[in-house]
C-alpha cells in the first residue's frame, strides 16, 4: 500500500492508499470528509471540487499520489469548524442550494475563482463556474451569491 | 410577524454549503458489506440458467442473492408486474432489469465478482416504438396481457365534427417528444441493515417512503411494522425517486445477510438502470373560428411505457386532462394510450404528463395564431379558461385560475402592449450578427396540485409543543412524512406552522423523515406537499394551538400538548376517475399556472439556439417564501431548457446509447438564458394553507413550447420532434429554407 504524506485543510496528514485510488475516495473513505461529493465519477459535474495548492480540481478523477507534498483543501477546511466562510454565507443568504448535493463542489470552485478574480465580471463567473453542473437552481442565485461574496471579500479587505 | 411570505432562511441550508449534511452514500456502520447489481445483458431475452459459482469462489465475495432468496418477487408502485430478481425461466424486459445483487467485503471486489456471475440467455425480438407495439402481430412484452396497450383512456365532449365544420382556420401536425433522465446529482445509494428492534431498515433517498414499505412489505411478506425507512438529505428528485430503485435491493439485503450492506450506483447506472419521462407521440387537429374562438380539439396520444407498468396509467391519465391546454373549447375528442415496449421503464418527472402536452398544443396555438394574423398573446387571452370555465373535460375551474394573469404580467414585463383592445408585440430588436434570426416565443400551460381522478390525497401531521414554565410555546415539533427533496418544503412548513400558532420560524422544528417516527403524508410529487402537507400542518398547528388556550385557562399546568390531523383532499374538492364512455369527469382539487416568453436567437448557419432572456409569470395562490419560489421557477426553466435544447436519453432497439453525465448534456451555467425576468402572480385558491398551492412543477412546463415557439418565428421553420438540437434545426432549415430576412415577432 502507497504511503502519502499531505496537508489537508491546514493539518499534515499520512495516509495509506490503494494504488490508483483517486482523491474523491481518498477524502471520503479515509479521513471520512463526507462534503466532497461524487456525482459521475468522470470530472464532468464538479460535485467533487477541491484546492490542491489553491487550484480547484475534479477530485473524483485526480490520482491521490498527485497530492504528496501538497496541500489540500476541502468544504470542511473552509472555515474553522462551525463557521462559515464568506462564500459559504452568502449561499446562505441568496438561497443558493436547494438539494444541496452540488453546493461544496459549487462553493469550492466558487472560493478558488474568488482568489484569483476578486472582482470578477458576470463573464468571468460563468467561466469559474462553468465546470459545475446543478439540477435544481437554475444556477441564478448561485451567481447572486457569487457576486454578493466578492463584495463582502472586498470589503474585509478595506482597511 | 407572519412567516408567510417572506423569504426565511432554509431550515436545511447551513448544513448543506458546511458539507455536513448527511446523504445516503455518507452513511456506514460498522461491520458493513458492499452489494452490486448483475443488470440484464439484453433488452428482451428468456434467461435459461444463472450460475454464480465463480462469483461465490472469489475471496470476499458472501454471498450472491438471486430470485431464489426473494419471498414474494414481485414489485410497482401501481401495478405489481416487476420482479425484484429475474428468475430462471422468466424474462428480462429492459436493460435496468436485475438477475443478481452480489455482496462482498469492499465495493471492488462486489463489482469484480458481477463480472463473474454468467447467465445464459435466449435473445428475443425486441420492440422499441410504442407505435409498432401496438400493432398485433408485435412481440409481446408482457405475454399474458395478450396485448402491449397498458391502458387506453378518451374523452368526448360536444360534437368534434360540427366544432371542425364551424372553424375557419385548422392547423395540424404530428409532435414527438423523446425520453430524458431526472439527473439529480446524487446517485441512487443507501444501506440496509437489521435495527435495534430487530426491523429491517434502510436508509435511502425517497420520495414517498410509506409506501416504499408497503412494497418492501409485500415482497419480504413481513408486516411493515417490522420495517422502517429512514430518509436523509435528498440529492434531488424530480420524480425519479418515486419508484424504487435501491430501497427494496438494500432492504432486501439486510433480509438475507442481517448484516448491513451499502450499495452505491454509479452515475451510469442511474442513468442506464431507471426510469426516465415518457415519450409521447401527438397527433393534433386544432380549429377556431375567423375572430379567435378555439372551436374544436381533437389529439390523439401514444405514450412509450416501457417495460413495466411504474406510474404510466396515472401518468397518462394527467397528460389528457391537459391536452387542450389552459383554454376553454366546447368540442373535444381526445384519445390516450400507453404502450408496454422493451425501453426504459416511464414514470414520474416534474410535470407528470402535463409537460408533454404543452410541445404539442401550444405549437398549435401558435399556429392558430399566425393563421389567423393574430397576437399570440392576443388569441391565448381570447381562450384562456378562467375561474368557472368549463375545461376539455367538462368541470369547472376553480378560483386560482390564473392563465389570463399571468400571460399578462409575463407579456407585459416583455414589452407587450394593449392599445384599443388589441395585443401588440414589442420588436424583438435586430439579431446579434447576419447569420443570426431573432424572435420572441410564448407559451402557457398549467398542471394540477395533488393526487387526481379520485385518488384521495392524503397527509397526517402531528404536532407537540413544548411549553416553558410560564406557559409560552418554547419549542414545537412536527412530525410528518414528506420529505424534502431539495424543493425546501421542510422550511415552507415551518413557515406555516410559526404562523398557525403565533411563533418565530425558528421554535418549529420539522423531525427528520422516519417512518418509525412520523406519519404517512404521501409523496413528494404533484406539487402537493405545500397545499396537502401543509393543510394537514395548518390544522394540526390549530388545534394544538386550540388545546394550549384551553390548558392554559384550565391551569393544567401541562408542558407538553400533542394534536394530530390527517388531510383528505376528499373533503375539499372531491375528484372522480374518467367516465368510461365519454371521459367527462372532475380530474383535479387544484392547479397552478404560468407563462413564459423567451427572447431566441437561431443561427442559420449552424442550427444553434440560443436563449437571450426570458420574462415569466407563475400563479401557485400565496407565495410562501418568494426566495425558494424563484428557485422552483429558475430550476424549472433550466430542466424545460434542457428539454427543449440539449438532453436526449438515446435508446436504440432497447439499448441505452447515453450512458453518462458526458453524453447526457443538462444545461451548465453557459446554456441558461442570460437574464430571466420573474414577474410573479398571486391568485389564491383559498382551498389551500393560507391560500397556497403548489409550484413545484408548473415552471417546467411552458420553457420548451415558448423556445420551440419563438423559433418558428424566427425562421419559419418548426422543430415538431424535440430536442431542437444544432442538427436537427439545421436540417430544418435546409429542407425547407430560411427566410432571408428576419420575420421578427410577427
Amino acid at each position: 500500500m502507497p504511503q502519502i504524506r499531505f496537508v489537508l485543510n491546514g493539518k499534515p496528514v499520512e495516509l495509506e492508499i490503494d494504488p490508483g485510488e483517486r482523491l474523491a475516495y481518498t477524502l471520503r473513505e479515509r479521513p471520512g470528509l463526507i462534503g466532497t461529493k461524487i456525482g459521475c465519477g468522470e470530472g464532468e459535474c464538479g460535485a467533487c471540487t477541491v484546492l490542491v495548492d489553491g487550484v480547484s480540481v475534479v477530485s473524483c478523477i485526480y490520482p491521490t499520489t498527485k497530492v504528496q507534498g501538497r496541500t489540500v483543501t476541502t468544504i470542511e477546511g473552509l472555515a474553522p469548524e462551525g463557521d462559515l466562510h464568506p462564500v459559504q454565507e452568502a449561499f446562505v443568504e441568496h438561497f443558493a442550494a436547494q438539494c444541496g448535493y452540488c453546493t461544496p463542489g459549487f462553493v469550492m470552485s466558487a472560493v478558488a475563482l474568488l482568489r484569483e478574480k476578486p472582482q470578477p465580471t458576470r463573464e468571468e463567473i460563468l467561466e469559474g463556474l462553468s465546470g459545475n453542473l446543478c439540477r435544481c437552481t437554475g444556477y441564478y442565485q448561485i451567481i447572486e451569491a457569487v457576486e454578493a461574496a466578492a463584495e463582502r471579500l472586498a470589503q474585509r479587505k478595506e482597511p | 410577524m407572519p412567516a408567510l411570505g417572506k423569504s426565511i432562511t432554509r431550515l436545511d441550508i447551513r448544513t448543506k454549503v458546511q458539507g455536513s449534511r448527511k446523504y445516503p452514500q455518507d452513511f456506514n456502520l460498522p461491520g458493513q458489506l458492499y452489494g452490486a447489481v448483475v443488470w440484464s445483458a439484453y433488452p428482451h431475452a428468456r434467461v435459461r440458467h444463472i450460475d454464480t459459482s465463480e462469483a461465490e469462489a472469489i475471496p470476499g465475495v458472501v454471498r450472491v442473492i438471486t430470485y431464489r432468496d426473494v419471498p414474494v418477487n414481485e414489485y410497482g408502485i401501481n401495478l405489481r408486474d416487476q420482479p425484484v430478481l429475474v428468475p430462471e425461466g422468466g424474462k428480462v424486459r429492459w436493460q435496468g432489469d436485475r438477475i443478481a445483487i452480489v455482496v462482498a467485503e469492499s465495493e471492488a471486489i462486489a463489482r469484480r465478482a458481477v463480472e463473474a456471475v454468467r447467465v445464459d440467455y435466449e435473445p428475443l425480438p425486441v420492440v422499441s416504438d410504442p407505435l409498432e407495439a401496438m400493432r398485433p402481430g408485435s412481440p409481446l412484452v408482457h405475454e399474458e396481457r395478450g396485448t402491449n396497450v397498458l391502458h387506453h383512456v378518451r374523452v368526448r365532449k360536444g360534437d368534434i365534427a360540427a366544432g371542425f365544420a364551424q372553424a375557419d382556420v385548422i392547423v395540424e401536425d404530428v409532435y414527438t417528444t423523446h425520453a430524458v433522465e431526472h439527473a439529480y446529482l446524487q446517485p441512487e445509494a443507501g444501506i440496509g441493515y437489521i435495527d435495534e428492534q430487530g426491523r429491517v431498515a434502510v436508509i435511502a433517498a425517497a420520495q414517498w417512503p410509506h409506501d416504499d414499505l408497503h412494497q418492501i412489505a409485500h415482497m419480504l411478506n413481513l408486516p411493515e411494522e417490522q420495517l422502517r425507512e429512514t430518509v436523509p438529505a435528498v440529492g434531488g428528485a424530480f420524480g425519479g425517486r418515486e419508484d424504487m430503485y435501491i430501497q427494496h435491493l438494500l432492504a432486501l439485503c439486510a433480509f438475507v445477510l442481517r448484516r448491513p450492506v451499502k450499495i452505491v450506483f454509479t452515475r451510469e447506472e442511474s442513468i442506464r438502470c431507471t426510469g426516465k419521462r415518457h415519450p409521447f407521440v401527438f397527433r393534433c387537429r386544432h380549429g377556431a373560428t375567423r375572430d379567435g374562438q378555439l372551436v374544436a380539439v381533437e389529439v390523439e396520444a401514444v405514450s412509450d411505457a416501457g417495460a413495466y407498468a411504474s406510474t404510466s396509467i396515472p401518468v397518462l391519465n394527467n397528460a389528457v386532462s391537459f391536452l387542450a391546454g389552459p383554454y376553454a373549447v366546447p368540442n373535444v375528442a381526445l384519445d390516450g394510450y400507453t404502450v408496454y415496449t422493451n425501453n426504459a421503464v416511464t414514470m414520474a418527472m416534474r410535470g407528470f404528463g402535463a409537460t408533454q402536452p404543452p410541445v404539442a398544443y401550444e405549437q398549435q396555438m401558435d399556429r392558430l395564431a399566425e393563421a389567423l394574423g393574430m397576437d399570440p398573446v392576443e388569441f391565448r387571452l381570447k381562450n384562456a379558461l378562467v375561474p368557472g370555465s368549463e375545461s376539455a373535460l367538462g368541470n369547472r375551474m376553480p378560483p386560482g385560475t390564473a392563465v389570463r394573469e399571468t400571460l399578462i404580467a409575463a407579456a407585459r414585463a416583455a414589452g407587450w402592449e394593449e392599445v384599443e383592445g388589441h395585443w401588440r408585440a414589442p420588436d424583438p430588436g435586430p439579431p446579434s450578427a447576419p447569420y443570426r434570426r431573432r424572435a420572441f416565443g410564448v407559451a402557457c400551460a398549467y398542471k394540477n396540485v395533488c393526487y387526481s381522478f379520485g385518488f384521495d390525497d392524503r397527509a397526517t401531521a402531528d404536532v407537540e409543543l413544548a411549553l416553558d414554565p410560564s406557559g409560552k410555546i418554547a419549542r414545537a415539533l412536527v412530525r410528518i412524512g414528506a420529505v424534502d427533496v431539495g424543493q425546501g418544503v421542510h422550511t415552507a412548513l415551518q413557515q406555516i406552522a410559526a404562523d398557525a400558532l403565533g411563533v418565530e420560524p425558528a421554535r418549529v422544528r420539522i423531525a427528520l423523515v422516519d417512518t418509525s417516527e412520523v406519519p404517512d403524508a404521501g409523496s413528494s410529487s404533484a406539487s402537493r406537499h405545500v397545499y396537502a402537507s401543509g393543510n394537514a400542518v395548518l390544522h394540526a398547528c390549530r388545534q394544538a394551538y386550540e388545546k394550549w388556550q384551553e390548558a392554559l385557562r384550565e391551569e393544567t399546568g401541562e408542558t407538553r400538548i400533542r394534536a394530530r390531523y390527517t388531510f383528505h383532499g376528499r373533503d375539499i374538492r372531491p375528484t372522480t376517475p374518467y367516465d368510461p364512455e365519454t371521459g367527462l369527469c372532475e380530474p383535479h382539487i387544484s392547479y397552478s399556472f404560468g407563462t413564459q416568453i423567451a427572447l431566441v436567437e437561431v443561427d442559420i448557419e449552424t442550427g444553434e439556439v440560443e436563449v437571450l432572456k426570458m420574462w415569466v409569470s407563475h400563479s401557485a395562490g400565496r407565495i410562501v417564501n418568494p426566495a425558494m419560489a424563484f428557485g422552483q421557477v429558475a430550476g424549472g426553466i433550466h430542466m424545460g431548457v434542457g428539454y427543449a435544447l440539449t438532453e436526449h436519453f438515446i435508446q436504440q432497439a432497447g439499448i441505452a446509447r447515453t450512458r453518462r453525465f458526458s453524453e447526457y448534456a443538462i444545461p451548465s451555467i453557459r446554456d441558461m438564458p442570460r437574464e430571466l425576468v420573474d414577474v410573479p402572480v398571486e391568485v389564491i385558491d383559498p382551498t389551500g394553507p393560507f391560500g397556497a398551492t403548489g409550484l413545484g412543477e408548473t415552471p417546467t412546463l411552458p420553457t420548451a413550447p415558448a423556445i420551440l415557439n419563438g423559433i418558428a418565428r424566427a425562421t419559419g421553420v418548426r422543430i415538431t420532434r424535440l430536442p431542437a438540437t444544432p442538427e436537427r434545426v439545421w436540417r430544418a432549415l435546409q429542407g425547407r429554407g430560411a427566410p432571408d430576412q428576419p420575420r421578427g415577432d410577427r
